[in-house]
């Protein structure tokens, strides 16, 4: 579903150039659980950003749903975006003059869909994260993993091909954070993929499968045993979420 | 204490976008204020020369006679008798046109007789009250006598002068430079001639717009406009006008049935509508100036609250390392200084070339470089104190900020 | 989408009310300035009657003094001409409609128990209703034959008789001229062309006159032009007849002319009469026997003087500053919502849709901007015409008539506002678009 090969991307200022990916390759099927760790300066972020399709590459191929995504025009990346991917930030960032509501449905808006659609989307996303009753308060009179499962809520809504974590749980203190780690595992039981970027070993354990990053190339893979059964909707889910 | 210019002016250049539309708001305010104000003086001082007449204290009463028993002279000799008895009134003439109106009379004078006809001079026709009535002094010779006052011109004589004038001085200089004009001879343009019996100074005639509105004469002789209006002079004692001229008008208006009297006004209606154009391009130039330079301060200000407001890590971080609140702001107000110096310098340049331009247009000296230095200077220190609240505030920003990650 | 960006833009404001207020405050104050500027100046400018434009032309010849010009900052020749010379062009039959005139002052009385009054009165010829389109209320002008020799026939402005008669139905009635029995024939309707395009020489913003009466009584009852009479000559003028015959010029011509053919053998007549009359001694300046059209007549006489272009020259400014700062204030607050901005990028939103996003909030604040900006500008229009009008208690007409709105000028005004608005904001609506996301998004 996901194919990065070789890909480099190449900092540049007057005096030094800095590889911040270097020959770098990925590939993620369909509904895996992919986590990808290494220090601070190793090139997360840029993954990350270029997975994203946040950042162009400056080498190499990234195919994603079939897709080549280096040919597109900055208005068909944004829709690949808008369509195929569902971000989670560390701090969250919802937008903070809109409610609940209206935070899950930005990315909604950039298609077109009918209010109806729209509307339904967002009911069914809010009662996944269990946020429903919540629908018009304000970000900020949200705790930290309430405003991080609206932001889980505002990813999935528009049923996107991958989620894309970036230390999602490293604002949060632990309760809250084994909430949405019990989350994002029940959203991928439902078929969805996921990659998690973190630093945090334990964190990463949870995923199928950890890519391990150091100056911008892979040092280290590992597999693990895959997580789920066929049927989705399996026991982890449901009772720990409040 | 160095002042770290260079540090200061790398940073500016690599955010440039604000400070070049600081900058661009300073240009045209500079060029707009200097400008502005050079006009606004140059109006000033037009409508503040001397006039020679006492204007608060003049009224100005029209009669048109309309009938063919209305006879001039008999006339005129009625109402200047009513005016002069009645307390209050310093002094009451006759004349043809109003002063200071923008509207009257004037004639070619010429030293030589055959001389070929030079500027046309503004002439006032009054008798011998009409100064007193003005309020304006001689300086030289005499005033006319009453025997000296000619009848009106008439319709087979129309072409007839008088044997004597009043010049003003600054005539009497333009006709006679650096001569006693007393007892000189001037030929208007058919070679009559009159002699200049007396000299008067300050005295501004009907033409205030003119370039020179003080080239003024008196001819003694009773007005007839051919079918025009009657014009009396009439000076009041301070503070007796108003009353007056209510007391006139009344009076006047069925005195005599063979005329009417279309208004009485005080003087100053007229010198005020003469100089209305002035004084509201003054008005104009002066609102709008300030309202350009009071909106390049909120610009001012506002860019440096934004740099102040995008910048707290860094100010946080300079404290942290060991910046003191005062070199806080001395880096603020350096920048802001450099942003509104580039300004002046373009500014300069602007408000020399609209001042060439309108030069060009008005014919006027050219921009006088004292308005220029004085509006390079007005306008920086408008600036500092524009961009002082902002970097107070940024003095006021925690060290601890430097470490906070969020 | 569009009411989404709406609603987007009108909480942007609500978050942000200071620099919002700000923002408006400096447009509305740029587009008032700039519409007060505007109007004045578009109504000094204006051309009343713009749909005549080739058809009415100003007759003048240069008959001044040949040592020097008439205007020393000029090179026109003297805006009226001598009696004799337009005695005689009158005569062609070439102009569909022609006409003599000239400015002067009477009385009018024995309205019943009315007080006489001064009134100042048009002498002209029979033409002038027609050529310049007066509106009657009652009655209409004279005819041809009236002007020579003159008929007592009179027409009223509105106002004078509403004043005489009562505003009555006054045609038939008989009233004293200068002490001559004169019968109405007309009354003007409301008529006040701004500029006064047909006479400029006695205050160009000032009403048309109180009466008009058949040219011919001009040397009858030997009435002087008492707006502008200009002579130069060496010659002795003791009686109306030396007056008549000199070269003293205070009748003013105007030729309704239909076409260019007729156009051209008017210039031809013109020029024909002065050559022969240069043979016999005059006319020795060089030649410049015109034709003006309205509206390079008001131009050539300078209706928009200088004052009035610096005035529009520095509103301009004014509003370029206004503009230029509020480009600095979108920009800055733009930049400060970057991280929102970033976030809706990587939720999907593109380029194109963050710029409209934006543009549209600076749709929003430029009809806000353009409301204040009409509503201060009509205000101080207002606040200036009370100004002029309590200063000039008795003087109607002036300045003070031009400021006033008129319905194409408050459309220009919101035009002019819209669009300068929307130029300060494309920029920074760019700016923001092409902020990288990635940058922005608070990523570890």
């Amino acid at each position: 579903m996901l194919k990065m090969q070789d890909i480099s991307k190449i900092y540049r200022t007057d005096l030094i150039e800095t590889y911040a990916l270097r020959s770098f390759s990925l590939e993620v099927t369909a509904g895996e659980f992919v986590a990808v760790t290494g220090p601070s300066g190793s090139g997360k972020t840029t993954f990350l950003n270029v997975a994203g399709l946040l950042e162009e590459l400056d080498s190499g191929s990234y195919e994603l749903d079939g897709t080549d995504v280096r040919a597109l025009s900055d208005d068909a990346r944004s829709r690949l975006r808008n369509q195929r991917i569902g971000f989670i930030f560390q701090s969250f960032n919802l937008i903070p003059d809109l409610n609940v509501q209206d935070n899950v449905e930005v990315p909604l808006r950039y298609r077109s869909l009918a209010a109806a659609d729209r509307r339904e989307r967002i009911a069914s996303a809010l009662e996944l994260v269990g946020l429903a009753s919540r629908a018009r308060h304000m970000p900020s009179q949200l705790s930290g993993g309430q405003q991080q499962r609206v932001a889980i809520a505002r990813a999935i809504a528009g049923d996107p091909a991958f989620l894309l974590a970036d230390e999602p749980t490293g604002n949060l203190d632990s309760l809250m954070a084994r909430q949405v780690m019990e989350l994002l595992e029940q959203i991928n039981d439902m078929g969805t993929t996921i990659l998690l970027v973190t630093h945090d070993p334990e964190l990463a354990r949870r995923a199928q499968r950890n890519v391990h990053l150091i100056d911008g190339q892979i040092s280290d893979f590992r597999a693990y045993e895959p997580r789920r059964a066929a049927s989705p909707g399996a026991d982890t889910a449901g009772a720990a979420l409040a | 204490m160095s002042l770290h210019v260079r540090p200061i002016l790398s940073a500016l250049l690599r955010n440039r976008t604000g400070a070049v539309l600081v900058a661009m708001q300073v240009a045209i305010a500079l060029a707009v204020l200097v400008n502005a104000l050079y006009i606004v003086v140059q109006r000033a001082e037009r409508m503040r020369r001397p006039t020679g007449i006492d204007v608060d204290n003049v009224m100005v009463i029209s009669s048109a006679g309309f009938t063919e028993r209305f006879q001039t002279v008999p006339s005129i000799q009625e109402d200047l008798a009513y005016l002069r008895s009645l307390p209050g009134v310093v002094a009451a003439s006759i004349t043809g046109s109003i002063p200071l109106s923008g509207g009257g009379n004037s004639q070619p004078l010429v030293v030589r007789p055959e001389e070929h006809r030079g500027d046309n001079y503004n002439s006032l026709e009054i008798d011998e009250n009409g100064l007193a009535a003005l309020g304006t002094h001689l300086v030289a010779g005499r005033n006319f006598s009453h025997q000296e006052i000619e009848p009106p011109l008439t319709k087979t004589d129309a072409s007839r002068f008088v044997p004597e004038i009043i010049v003003s001085r600054a005539l009497a200089e333009r006709l006679f430079p650096h001569q006693n004009p007393l007892g000189k001879r001037v030929y208007d343009s058919v070679n009559q001639t009159a002699t200049i019996i007396g000299v008067v100074d300050p005295i501004m005639g009907c033409f205030p717009s003119n370039d020179h509105p003080d080239w003024v004469f008196f001819m003694p002789r009773y007005p007839y406009a051919f079918g025009g209006s009657l014009i009396y002079l009439v000076r009041t004692q301070p503070g007796q006008r108003a009353a007056l001229m209510r007391l006139v008008e009344e009076h006047m208006s069925k005195s005599n049935p063979d005329r009417v009297i279309d208004w009485v006004r005080p003087l100053n209606y007229f010198r005020d509508l003469t100089y209305l154009s002035d004084r509201s391009m003054e008005i104009y130039l002066i609102t709008v100036t300030a309202l350009l330079i009071a909106v390049t301060c909120l610009g001012i200000f506002a860019l440096a609250t934004f740099n102040v407001s995008t910048r707290t890590k860094q100010i946080g971080t300079r404290r942290a390392v060991g910046a003191r609140r005062r070199d806080v702001v001395r880096y603020f107000l350096i920048e802001n200084g450099m942003i509104t110096s580039a300004g002046v310098v373009v500014g300069c340049a602007l408000a020399l070339a609209t001042g060439y331009y309108l030069s060009l247009q008005y014919a006027l000296p050219r921009l006088n470089l004292y308005y220029l230095v004085g509006g390079v200077l007005l306008l920086w220190a408008i600036g500092q104190v524009a961009a002082w609240q902002p970097a107070r505030r940024a003095a006021a920003v925690s060290p601890s900020v430097a470490t906070r990650t969020v | 989408m569009l009411s989404y960006y709406v609603r987007l833009a009108l909480r942007s404001f609500g978050r942000n009310p200071g620099i919002t207020a700000l923002m408006v405050l400096a447009i509305a104050l740029g587009i008032a300035v700039c519409v007060m500027t505007l109007t004045v100046y578009h109504a000094m400018s204006g051309n009343p009657i713009w749909w005549k434009n080739d058809r009415l032309y100003a007759v003048t010849m240069d008959n001044w003094d040949p040592s020097r010009p008439y205007s020393k900052d000029s090179t026109l020749g003297p805006p009226e001409m001598t009696y004799k010379d337009t005695q005689y062009l009158y005569r062609s039959n070439i102009p569909e409609r022609k006409l003599l005139m000239y400015a002067t002052d009477g009385v009018i009385s024995g309205v019943g128990a009315v007080p006489a009054v001064h009134v100042n009165t048009r002498v002209t010829t029979a033409d002038f209703f027609a050529m310049f389109e007066a509106p009657f209320q009652y009655g209409n002008g004279w005819n041809a034959s009236a002007d020579e020799p003159a008929q007592p026939l009179i027409v009223l402005s509105r106002e004078e008789n509403d004043k005489l008669f009562g505003g009555a139905n006054s045609v038939g009635r008989t009233l004293r001229w200068n002490d001559h029995e004169f019968r109405v024939v007309g009354v003007l309707d409301d008529w006040f062309p701004r500029p006064r395009f047909f006479d400029l020489n006695g205050g160009r913003f000032n009403p048309p006159e109180k009466a008009f009466i058949p040219y011919g009584w001009g040397a009858q009852l030997e009435l002087l032009n008492d707006e502008e009479t200009d002579c130069w000559g060496q010659e002795k003028l003791d009686t109306f007849k030396d007056f008549m015959a000199s070269d003293c010029v205070w009748v003013q011509m105007w030729v309704e002319l239909p076409d260019a053919a007729s156009r051209e053998r008017m210039q031809s007549f013109m020029d024909g009469y002065w050559a022969e009359q240069r043979k016999a001694g005059r006319f020795q300046r060089p030649r410049a026997n015109r034709l003006t059209n309205v509206a390079d007549w008001l131009r050539d006489n300078r209706v928009v003087d200088n004052d009035n272009r610096v005035l529009v020259g520095l509103a301009f400014a004014f509003l370029a500053v206004c503009l230029i700062n509020t480009v600095g204030l979108l920009l800055a607050k733009f930049l400060n919502g970057a991280a929102v901005t970033g976030v809706r990028r990587a939720l999907g939103a593109s380029r194109r849709q963050i710029f409209i996003q934006h543009l549209i909030e600076v749709g929003a604040l430029s009809v806000l901007g353009a409301l204040l900006g009409l509503a201060l500008a009509a205000l101080g229009l207002a606040a200036v015409h009370h100004l002029y009008a309590s200063a000039h208690l008795y003087h109607h007409g002036g300045y003070q008539e031009l400021m006033h709105f008129d319905s194409v000028g408050v459309l220009w005004a919101v035009i002019l506002a819209l669009a300068a608005t929307l130029a300060a904001g494309l920029y920074p609506a760019w700016r923001v678009g092409r902020l990288p996301p990635a940058m922005y998004l608070k990523s570890q």
